[in-house]
């Protein structure tokens, strides 16, 4: 029987009748109470500290330092008006992000009920909510939590064009929420752009199943967001180049791929555990062939889900293998609702009993990789900035210098820093000036250094985020001045101190 | 007859007959699939060059099964329709060896009570020649029914030697072939005959339905093995003119089989071999997806494993003592269907290799190739995903985890039927049992116990020699997998009970005192089935 739109019938929903209400209640505590001890008490990283110091300016400045950047501007826009009243301590702005995450919660389930059923939305559900990778970014002064609850939203609305068979005047409220939730998608991360594309394939495929006009609908869609977001690009045209104030990437390799799903269920990991993880796919394989049941059925919202989880991170993947590098794992975080629903759905396929197994399984493992997770103080994604922050108010004097490479990670050093020494950068930098970030040299390095050091006494030498000089630097030091000690204070993240002068810091004291 | 004294079958049990396919994503399967096979070919440095050689040789085989299934399925809803009607005579055989007289009896009644103007029963009793014990009561049978029995005397050629036995002494143009437990619904010849109005028709085939696959491990793994052949594959064949005969439930017309000379005689899937032979000739064949008659699946491990070997044995030898590739007469699409199904037992050689290469890695430290665990699942991910769905949708989600298992978990029978193959043993005809064999066939699942001993064992000295790292564990999950393979099949050979209380059987029985079959529940065959054990008639 070909699939149309009348004949998608609305899912099962005569799942057990545990209340969903209580189960999402205690999720949204779990969570809250996993923020509140653990992750929002962390050190501000890098990318945070450069999202406060954009947002702490006007709109219109923060329109034209994000344009910048490699990012659209809502989220920060956003957060400005959020800190107006509220301030910009570290756990107040992370609240921001964390009240989206949290909203991600009841909507995930929303999202599963109308796919699939109660108990398919309600597994899914919990997988969002003790997912370490969620959890983590769910406290992040980021993007990132917004383009979770965005993307949900607008997939909310783009099921409901098709599942319980629409027509043209049924499906009105579901356009106007899947219009807005796309617009604000596109100005929250570049990378929405890959869950329009998904959803106009999908519907390619399965044009029978959408009410009347929805291609008309769809194409109208597209060209009233292309027309809303050319000011946007004319405008980061026109201010200049990109400035680099952000880490350089690499190409992708295989590893950093399957790293991506791994990282989705079980979140940060050391490199040994994250082996163990990786190198356990042919499971996969088991648990695919085992997915060979007798008239199990693939509804098109199975499809949908499994394209939304997949074709984002394969065309990020080919994108920075072939154009240019923007493979980041959280940048793909809008795949993982869908990855859960999927998932959530693939698992619940299963004879009862295996389903059980493996969903308990699943659970325990993410509980057991979130607790991990928030134990390991020597996990990369740990940037400790607040504690080498303050070893540097309690030692630094108005005499010594602080260095900063890579430049910018000043930032964050910045936010905790409350001591007497002058702050500077290697190579040097005037972050107030349009451009990039300049490119280190070799050559210029020991006119540099010896302009900074100047009549100083001590050198704070802070290194992280390493863009592939910070070696050279370290050897330049180490070479040249005395190495008084070495702090490490999270995975990359190092203090030198080094004596500059061979005084003994008393001026005038003469024979 | 009146129809209602047949229900027609739970629509659920013909999922596998309603096929789709999708020849985008089947071209995208065959594509994953080369790009596997060739990125590890020639992308990566070799290891260990026989381990290599070894497991190049059984990616060229699965390349070949996997554009073989791709060539089979590509469309599986050939319009085959009968252009018109048609009443020639048919000779209808029921070929016994010993079976059961009820079996037997049912199988008569049922075909006694065929709708169709002209058509005589024969049964062709080969217990005499069998030794079997009851082959007097079959004549007696045979007869007190209405049909005619026809009782050799003379061995040779066991059920194909039956059959031209018979040939000789019958003489309608076309002849219907049944085995002893395969009872036709009364329709059968009405939909099966009329394809024969196209003069170059040869033979026409119809599904071997089990109506007892719900009773235990072994019948429900059979019928879901069944049920990608009767599905899928043989929709597909019509496209390329390239069904075959199976042996039961089918239909063929006099002249082509004489053109033959018969039957073939020197092969134990004589089916396999006959039509090869007639569509050399050039004659046409075409499979109705219509479930047009109902028989018993091996319902004891051992008679499955006796079926699953002379199948393996007989299509085995057609690629090595009549290589499709080289025969004349039959075209491209067909020369290429024969050898795919008959290489297809082949398999079991590529899964015991696959099997053991975790095995010798774990012993001896040795790899086939140098690559890293990541970037082997990224070329091989997306192909066997592919594969998977492809199936899925292909078979209509009637294809199962268990009958992928009870195929893989084969490959002892396989590897028997191709050494004796090699050696060129003689191996007997030996008729299905139709009831339960009694008995412990823990000995059939040996290798499999041994497999997963020597895994165990590996993974500790792997572990102790090199730790936890990549190699080890992604070994040990390849080693799992097919441990998890093994597992419905080790189960079915474990001694249990006989019936499964959900079964749905619907089973063509004889009333007491009435000569029409009459169709029951399965759970009333089933107490009737054990009380007929000792019943007289």
């Amino acid at each position: 029987m070909p699939t149309t739109a009348k004949n998608i019938t609305p899912p099962n929903k005569n799942g057990k009748d545990f209340s969903a209400v209580w189960i999402i209640l205690a999720l949204l505590l779990f969570i809250a109470v996993i923020s509140f001890f653990f992750l929002s008490r962390q050190s501000l990283r890098l990318d945070e500290a450069q999202t406060l110091w954009q947002s702490s300016r006007s709109p219109s400045g923060i329109l034209w330092i994000v344009a910048q950047d490699v990012h659209v501007p809502l989220y920060h826009i956003l957060l400005h008006f959020w800190q107006m009243p509220l301030g910009n301590s570290v756990p107040t702005v992370r609240l921001f992000s964390l009240a989206f995450f949290l909203a991600s919660i009841p909507l995930t389930y929303l999202v599963g009920k109308k796919a699939f059923s109660k108990n398919i939305a309600i597994f899914a559900t919990a997988l969002m909510a003790i997912s370490p990778f969620l959890n983590w970014y769910g406290n992040e002064v980021r993007m990132y939590s917004l383009l979770l609850f965005v993307t949900l939203l607008n997939q909310y609305f783009f099921l409901g064009l098709f599942v319980g068979g629409e027509t043209e005047k049924s499906s009105r409220p579901h356009w106007t929420g899947f219009v807005l939730s796309a617009f604000f998608g596109i100005f929250t991360h570049y990378f929405f752009w890959f869950i329009l594309l998904i959803e106009g394939v999908f519907f390619l495929f399965y044009r029978k199943i959408f009410p009347p006009k929805t291609f008309r609908n769809l194409a109208l869609l597209a060209l009233l967001l292309l027309l809303s977001v050319l000011p946007w690009f004319w405008y980061v045209r026109s201010i200049g180049i990109i400035n680099n104030s952000d880490p350089l990437l690499g190409k992708p390799s295989s590893v950093n791929f399957f790293n991506t799903f791994s990282q989705f269920l079980f979140g940060f990991q050391n490199d040994h555990l994250n082996t163990i993880i990786v190198s356990l796919w042919p499971l996969s394989v088991a648990l695919a062939f085992l997915s060979l049941r007798k008239n199990l059925r693939t509804p098109p919202q199975v499809v949908f889900f499994f394209l939304s989880a997949l074709l984002p991170i394969v065309l990020a993947f080919f994108i920075s293998v072939f154009v240019r590098p923007l493979f980041l794992t959280r940048y793909l975080i809008l795949t993982v609702p869908s990855l859960f629903l999927f998932f959530s759905w693939f698992l619940s396929a299963y004879s009862k009993r295996l389903s059980l197994v493996l969903k308990t399984g699943l659970v325990l493992i993410m509980l057991i990789t979130l607790i991990t997770q928030i134990r390991d103080s020597n996990l990369p994604v740990k940037e400790n900035y607040r504690d080498a922050a303050a070893f540097l108010s309690a030692r630094a004097k108005a005499e010594d210098v602080i260095i900063v490479s890579a430049p910018f990670t000043i930032y964050p050093l910045e936010y905790y820093y409350n001591g007497p020494s002058k702050m500077t950068t290697l190579p040097l930098w005037d972050r107030f000036k349009t451009g990039a970030i300049p490119a280190f040299s070799e050559q210029d390095l020991p006119t540099e250094v010896a302009e900074i050091n100047g009549s100083h006494r001590l050198a704070y030498l802070v290194l992280s985020y390493d863009q592939g000089y910070e070696n050279n630097i370290r050897y330049y030091f180490d070479t040249h001045f005395q190495r008084l000690e070495e702090k490490i204070f999270s995975n990359g993240l190092r203090v030198y101190v080094y004596k500059l002068r061979y005084d003994d810091g008393n001026f005038g004291g003469g024979a | 007859m009146p129809n209602d004294l047949y229900p027609p079958l739970p629509s659920e049990q013909m999922e596998f007959l309603r096929t789709t396919t999708n020849k985008p994503l089947l071209a995208l399967n065959l594509l994953a699939a080369a790009v596997y096979f060739f990125v590890l070919a020639f992308w990566f440095e070799r290891g260990n060059l026989v381990l290599y050689l070894v497991l190049m040789a059984g990616e060229v085989f699965h390349l070949w099964q996997v554009f073989g299934y791709i060539h089979t399925v590509w469309q599986t809803n050939y319009p085959i329709a009968a252009e018109k009607k048609c009443f020639l005579p048919v000779d209808v055989f029921i070929t016994v060896a010993g079976e059961p007289e009820d079996i037997v009896e049912n199988t008569i009644r049922a075909a006694l009570c065929m709708r169709y103007p002209q058509f005589r029963v024969f049964v062709l009793n080969d217990g005499k020649v069998a030794k079997k014990e009851n082959w007097k009561a079959i004549e007696t049978l045979a007869t007190r029914l209405g049909a005619v029995c026809i009782t050799r005397t003379e061995a040779s050629g066991a059920k194909a030697g039956n059959i031209n036995h018979a040939l000789k002494r019958t003489s309608s143009p076309l002849v219907a072939v049944f085995d002893a437990d395969q009872a036709p619904l009364p329709d059968f010849l009405e939909k099966a005959v009329d394809y024969f109005a196209d003069p170059k028709m040869g033979f026409v085939q119809t599904p071997q339905y089990y109506q007892n696959h719900g009773l235990n491990e072994t019948t429900k793994g059979s019928w879901e093995q069944q049920e990608l052949f009767f599905g899928p594959i043989c929709k597909g064949k019509n496209r390329l003119n390239a069904v075959f005969m199976c042996g039961t439930n089918m239909v063929i017309r006099r002249k082509a089989l004489e053109e033959v000379g018969g039957m073939s005689e020197d092969n134990i899937a004589e089916d396999f071999l006959t039509s090869l032979f007639i569509h050399k000739k050039g004659w046409r064949s075409v499979y109705i997806p219509q479930i047009l008659a109902c028989g018993l699946a091996p319902e004891d491990f051992l008679s499955y494993h006796n079926q699953q070997f002379r199948w393996a044995r007989g299509s085995l030898e057609v690629v090595f003592r009549y290589n499709p590739l080289f025969s004349k007469g039959l075209s491209w699409g067909q020369k290429i269907q024969y050898l795919a199904s008959a290489s297809y037992y082949l398999s079991g050689a590529v899964v015991l290799s696959n099997a053991l290469l975790p095995l010798i890695f774990f012993y001896t430290g040795l790899i086939p190739l140098n690559i890293s665990t990541m970037s082997l699942a990224a070329i091989f991910l997306p192909y066997i995903f592919l594969t998977v769905v492809v199936l899925r949708l292909t078979s209509n989600s009637a294809y199962t985890f268990k009958a992928l298992s009870f195929s893989m978990s084969s490959f002892p029978i396989h590897i028997r039927a191709i050494w004796a193959v090699a050696l060129r043993k003689k191996t007997a005809f030996a008729v299905t049992a139709k009831k339960k064999v009694q008995g412990n066939f823990l000995s059939l699942i040996i290798p499999h116990l041994v497999y997963i001993a020597l895994a165990t064992i590996g993974i500790v000295i792997a572990i102790s020699r090199q730790g936890l790292d990549a190699e080890v564990l992604t070994n040990s999950a390849w080693a799992a997998f097919n441990i998890s393979i093994f597992i419905p099949f080790i189960n079915a050979a474990l001694p249990r009970a006989t019936t499964s209380p959900d079964s749905k059987v619907i089973s063509v029985l004889p009333a007491k005192n009435a000569d029409t079959p009459v169709l029951v529940s399965g759970q009333q065959a089933l107490e009737v089935k054990n009380g007929q054990n000792s019943r007289t008639n």
